[in-house]
């Protein structure tokens, strides 16, 4: 018998969870305190090994990014000059805490480059790796726009985050947002998440903090170049650079006709010119 | 599943005194404490290798095709070579890629779907057809196939076969490049595209050249090393072209990166070299030049490949290269007017 609730993220995150439904999460970097819990309950939950364990020398990020056993990982940028108008008063600093994941993004670049169908999306809209079925030949790795997905030396294959795919057919929030102590983690339908994050970016605009944007909701940067969106979205504070995200990610695929096209009309007209070098000479 | 499209219902923020971001201003080289914001395959020389030999025999099996289209009797040689050169590349291409795999017992899984999203998954077939074609046009060579005429007509067919998907295999490892989010790679595809081609089609002209040079051809061989000549000269403008694509989009060495000789510098000695041998043992009738010139091309051939690789590598690791690709001035321009309007 099971002690789980059967709809705990009724409970949680105030949702159900249904087959069919576009779900995602929405990371207020301006709510973020740092604690790292997210990074904790993800590798507990996914039973991902430690990594390193010395000291980076980065702020206190002593993760430093993602990788095939580590699938949150919050950023620390401490600012001391960021406000040149002078009004940031003399050693106090601007702290800016991102907790990094997946983007899950729609359409999916590693999905769209993996040639055995081991990356697929999931009836929750998520995107998720089959270890059962990945031979490690390492194309998405790439093919991330984001530097996410990567190859285990000890398995040979590749792991990201699954959005705790075996937590959402349970009806359970995924363990990052559960545990998010200050909700900066938010899991939910996207057509209830997106105008939320919309509202709180009203909100802190009215309240003065008009760095405010979001990142990766559809029509917003990092949703752009044939990615309609990222259903893992933020509201930043700064450039997406800072945060280590490109300002404009593209799709990969839509390079394959110019390549291709281009390298076969290249091959083609070499051709024509050998039909008439190769023939028989006077 | 419907998600409302929610164009910014904020007016884009002005570079006011305490508005810091406006992504149509210039980005200033921020970055996460200099950390790459891209990941790299784990891919070596195997691939770049693959990428080489997939190239060149390709290329032969289709120039060695068009020769016997116009001159059958004089490329009965090449014809003969190409088969094997074709054979080999396929079974050496296809064992550097499954070594290059992190589990290759499961090799077999690359048949389970046609993604045409993928160029890995579309070269997989690629490459499959190429091998199975160039083993069935082998076949014709043998001795007890060559007097029945219904099957040297299944074999000719079965080499404009291997002549077609030979294109391919030449010119689809320019998408598999271009189709990641490494800038170094997706900065250039159509100068990439052209790159490859040019690239294979003088190492393949040159590979069978050296052939009818060793069988003492030198008819079928002067006309083959004149296609390389040609190919080679097109493989420089290809390269200036990409190298040009490449700067555009930001990814020439930017200030404090430089200390290796830029790509067209690299296209130039590799393309320019064999050319002016070939030229030269043109011009002195000498065998021994236009052999050290198709030799050089096929070496060129694979530098060239592993050169595109590990510069991509490169590139990854440098936070700056990837962001400067990534700006929104680099978009295509019929998604800017999209986000614009
Ligand atoms: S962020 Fe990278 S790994 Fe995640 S879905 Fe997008 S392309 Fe795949
Ligand atoms: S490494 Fe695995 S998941 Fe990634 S593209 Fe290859 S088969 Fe697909």
């Amino acid at each position: 018998m099971s002690f789980d609730l059967p709809h705990e993220a009724r409970k949680t995150a105030g949702t159900e969870i249904e087959p069919g439904r576009a779900y995602g999460f929405f990371t207020d970097t301006s709510v973020c305190i740092g604690c790292k819990a997210c990074e904790v309950a993800c590798k507990e939950w996914n039973q991902l090994p430690a990594e390193e364990d010395g000291l980076s020398g980065l702020s206190y990020d002593n993760t430093v990014d993602l990788s095939a056993t580590t699938w949150r990982h919050v950023a620390f940028i401490e600012q001391m000059d960021h406000r040149p108008d002078g009004e940031t008063p003399e050693f106090q600093s601007r702290w800016l805490m991102s907790s990094d994941v997946c983007k899950h993004c729609d359409p999916a670049p590693c999905l769209e480059a993996c040639p055995t169908g081991a990356i697929f999306r999931t009836e929750f809209d998520t995107v998720v790796v089959q270890q059962d079925i990945c031979n490690g030949c390492g194309y998405c790795v790439p093919a991330c726009p984001f530097g996410v997905v990567d190859l285990d030396d000890v398995d040979g294959k590749a792991h990201k985050c699954t959005m705790c795919y075996d937590r959402l057919k349970g009806g359970m929030a995924p363990a990052c947002s559960k545990v998010c102590p200050t909700d900066s983690i938010q899991f939910g339908p996207l057509d209830e998440l997106i105008p939320r994050a919309e509202d709180r970016v009203a909100e802190l605009h009215e309240r003065g903090t008009t760095d405010a944007y979001l990142y990766g909701a559809p029509g917003h940067p990092g949703a752009t170049g044939g990615i309609e969106k990222l259903n893992a979205f933020f509201l930043l504070l700064d450039r997406p650079e800072v945060y280590n995200f490109p300002a404009a990610p593209t799709r990969p695929a839509n390079r394959i006709a110019p390549a291709l096209g281009t390298g076969l009309a290249a091959f083609a007209g070499l051709a024509l010119v050998a039909a008439t070098l190769l023939g028989p000479r006077r | 599943m419907t998600v409302p499209s929610l164009l910014p219902k904020y007016p884009r923020r002005r570079h006011g005194p305490q508005g810091r971001l406006d992504l149509s201003d210039a980005w200033h080289g921020q970055s996460y404490y200099g950390q790459p914001a891209l990941k790299n395959p784990q891919w070596d020389w195997k691939v770049s290798g693959y990428i080489a030999v997939a190239g060149a025999a390709g290329a032969a099996q289709a120039l060695s095709f068009l020769g016997s289209l116009r001159d059958r009797e004089v490329f009965r040689g090449a014809r003969r070579n190409a088969n094997l050169i074709g054979l080999a590349g396929a079974a050496a291409g296809s064992a550097l890629l499954i070594a290059d795999l992190k589990t290759p017992k499961r090799f077999y899984n690359m048949l389970r779907i046609l993604r045409p999203t993928s160029p890995m998954s579309l070269g997989t077939y690629i490459l499959g057809a190429f091998g199975v074609t160039t083993a069935v046009s082998a076949l014709g060579d043998l001795a007890p196939m060559r007097r029945r005429p219904a099957l040297r007509r299944v074999a000719d067919v079965a080499q404009a076969g291997a002549a077609l998907s030979g294109a391919g295999a030449a010119t689809y490892t320019a998408a598999l490049m271009s189709a990641t989010s490494n800038p170094y790679w997706a900065a250039a595809p159509r100068g990439l595209g052209a790159q490859f081609a040019t690239s294979a089609v003088a190492a393949g002209a040159a590979a069978l050249a050296l052939g009818e040079r060793a069988g003492g051809r030198s008819g079928s061989a002067r006309r083959l090393e004149d296609v390389a000549a040609c190919a080679a000269a097109s493989h420089v403008v290809a390269s200036l072209a990409a190298s040009a694509g490449r700067r555009a989009s930001g990814v020439g060495p930017g200030p404090g990166e430089g200390g290796q000789p830029s790509g067209s510098t690299k296209a130039v000695v590799m393309g320019a070299l064999p050319l002016a041998a070939y030229a030269m043992g043109r011009a002195s009738r000498s065998p021994p030049l236009a052999v050290s010139a198709s030799l050089a091309l096929i070496a060129g051939s694979f530098l060239l490949r592993h050169h595109m690789l590990e510069q991509g590598k490169r590139a990854a690791r440098r936070p700056a290269t990837g962001f400067r690709f990534a700006q929104p001035h680099n978009l295509p321009r019929r998604r800017r007017l999209d986000r614009s309007g």
